[in-house]
């Protein structure tokens, strides 16, 4: 689909994303913006971690919160998750996706969180319904 | 039958944030300053979350967005913070204060201090959030905060000056002894009570959580018109007893055993029973609204999987963030603050975090991207609007009142 008619800010950016079953896989966060042969700019990408977030937001509000999330991050040097733009499927109330979330990387808290607290609650695999 | 299982959502929202640990006390605490002259702020306060809890629903139940994912989009990630840390501490102070009353009810019944019984409730709630679904949990706790019409049946039955009563509801202003400062301050807490952030934050997860779709929008509206004026009813019932035993001998409220008092002059031993089976019930369901609203809330704010449906490690933020969340209001009622003070506190600062809340919605409930056919009226906009109107009012005059008055003197 073409990003064109989009207003990037109002219909794009801080939209939630969400993987083919719905999961949440997190917001635009911010955009990878090129210029195409016709010299107008095109989305190639959406940018999601709060590292990412901060850096955007600028000024001490989002610096700070860039700081939290490296000291957050397991390695310390966050990268957001990419997404290209050529697996965004539909851009409603929210940004659909046409791969799973399985196939998308974990965020790093999330996985640290898993692994070292609420998977080793017991009943964490327990779905509701 | 399925009917009325299907409204539980609206009773355990309008429950909770109607005659949680704090309305009970303000209710009643109100009822006895000022009798029944502040009754229609109460009034106004169910009208406006109507509108509004209407609103978050249709938009839950047509885009399935719940509010916080719109406030982020609609007024940007910094306004969206500045809401969600507002947010955030008048939920975790509620959720606290909760908690606290929680066991305040079960030391009504036991004699136990209700200190001892904070960290078994804490756990319980815990225990609650992490394994019951959702749909179990809302019908539990609804149904059982019902028990708290045992005020009407002890209004009526403590056979009150009816037509006094009836006055004092188009009296307009303060009675003897009252200034037009804690006439002013009591208005704005109620009204805030009445309009708690978190109530349109849980009930539009919910709605989201039962994954509602277009044909759900008349369980939404029958959760909205149902719920909520029965919370307020419920808040008037408690309002009236306090006004009919405690206002003509002038006698102050300020302990949830006050509270309950009037049933048990009225109903004896089966009313008190009764009414501390529907303080629990209603505390409780609040503590599960808040603790989810505070997991809610952070995890919109930052996309994450959030919620009940899915299994407890493949959403571990949001689960962090609650059982932290828990741990925090814990710690808060362990440097033996009083619960209703902490609570009051909350209302206050709610007021000032309601317009960022209640904006968004709004907003979004008139695009048509979201809502289709579904856009607002031109009645509900100009409801909303009028509401936003008296909510910039509320949130600018609660901190200037809150000084001026002491905390209400």
């Amino acid at each position: 689909m073409t990003p064109d008619p989009l207003r990037v800010e109002f219909h794009l950016l801080d939209r939630q994303v969400v993987d083919l079953d719905g999961r949440q896989v997190g917001k635009v966060d911010d955009l990878e913006l090129a210029v195409g042969d016709d010299g107008a700019l095109r989305v190639v990408a959406i940018h999601i971690g709060h590292h990412a977030l901060g850096l955007r937001i600028g000024g001490v509000v989002g610096r700070t919160m860039a700081a939290v999330a490296r000291r957050l991050h397991t390695t310390g040097d966050p990268q957001p998750l990419r997404i290209p733009y050529e697996v965004v499927k539909n851009v409603g109330s929210a940004v659909e996706l046409s791969v799973r979330h399985e196939l998308l990387d974990t965020p790093s808290l999330e996985l640290w969180l898993r692994d070292n607290v609420i998977g080793r609650i017991p009943g964490a695999n327990h779905a509701g319904e | 039958m399925k009917r009325l299982f299907s409204i539980t959502l609206g009773i355990l929202t309008a429950i909770g944030g109607f005659v949680d640990i704090g309305d009970l006390v303000a209710n009643s605490e109100t009822g006895a300053r000022f009798g029944m002259r502040l009754a229609w702020v109460v009034v106004v306060g169910v009208i406006g979350i109507c509108v509004y809890a209407e609103m978050c629903g249709r938009v839950a139940a047509v885009s399935r967005r719940p509010v916080f994912d719109l406030v982020r989009e609609r007024l940007g990630p910094r306004i969206a913070l500045v809401n969600l840390i507002g947010s955030y501490l008048v939920t975790l102070l509620t959720l606290s204060a909760e908690i606290g009353g929680v066991a305040l009810a079960v030391e009504l019944a036991t004699s136990v201090h209700y200190l001892l019984w904070v960290p078994i409730a804490a756990f319980v709630l815990w225990v609650v959030l992490w394994r019951v679904k959702f749909e179990i949990m809302e019908r539990v706790f609804g149904l059982a905060g019902l028990a708290l019409v045992v005020f009407v049946v002890a209004l009526i039955s403590l056979n009150p000056p009816w037509g006094d009563l009836g006055r004092q509801l188009t009296e307009l202003s303060p009675p003897g002894g009252e200034t037009w400062a804690t006439y002013g301050f009591f208005a704005v807490s109620l009204f805030a009570a009445a309009l708690t952030p978190y109530e349109v934050f849980f009930f539009s997860s919910g709605g989201v959580e039962e994954k509602w779709t277009r044909r759900d929008l008349i369980t939404s509206r029958l959760n909205v018109f149902v719920g909520f004026p029965l919370g307020g009813l419920l808040s008037l019932a408690l309002m009236a007893c306090a006004a009919v035993l405690f206002e003509p001998v002038g006698i102050r409220v300020d302990s949830i055993s006050q509270t309950a008092l009037p049933v048990a002059v009225a109903l004896g031993k089966l009313g008190l029973a009764v009414v501390i089976l529907g303080i629990f019930a209603a505390t409780f369901g609040a503590a599960l609204e808040t603790g989810l609203s505070a997991g809610y809330t952070i995890a919109q704010y930052f996309g994450w999987q959030w919620g009940k449906l899915v299994r407890p490690r493949e959403a571990a933020r949001f689960h962090t963030v609650v059982l932290v969340s828990i741990l925090l209001g814990v710690a808060i009622l362990l440097t033996t603050a009083d619960p209703v003070t902490v609570t009051e506190i909350s209302l206050v600062f709610s007021a000032v975090a309601l317009p960022l809340t209640y904006l968004p919605i709004l907003v979004v409930a008139n695009d048509r991207d979201y809502l289709g056919d579904q856009v607002n009226g031109r009645v509900t906009n100009a409801l909303g609007v009028t509401y936003l109107v008296i909510i910039l009012v509320a949130a600018v005059a609660a901190i200037p009142l809150m000084i001026v008055t002491g905390m209400g003197g």
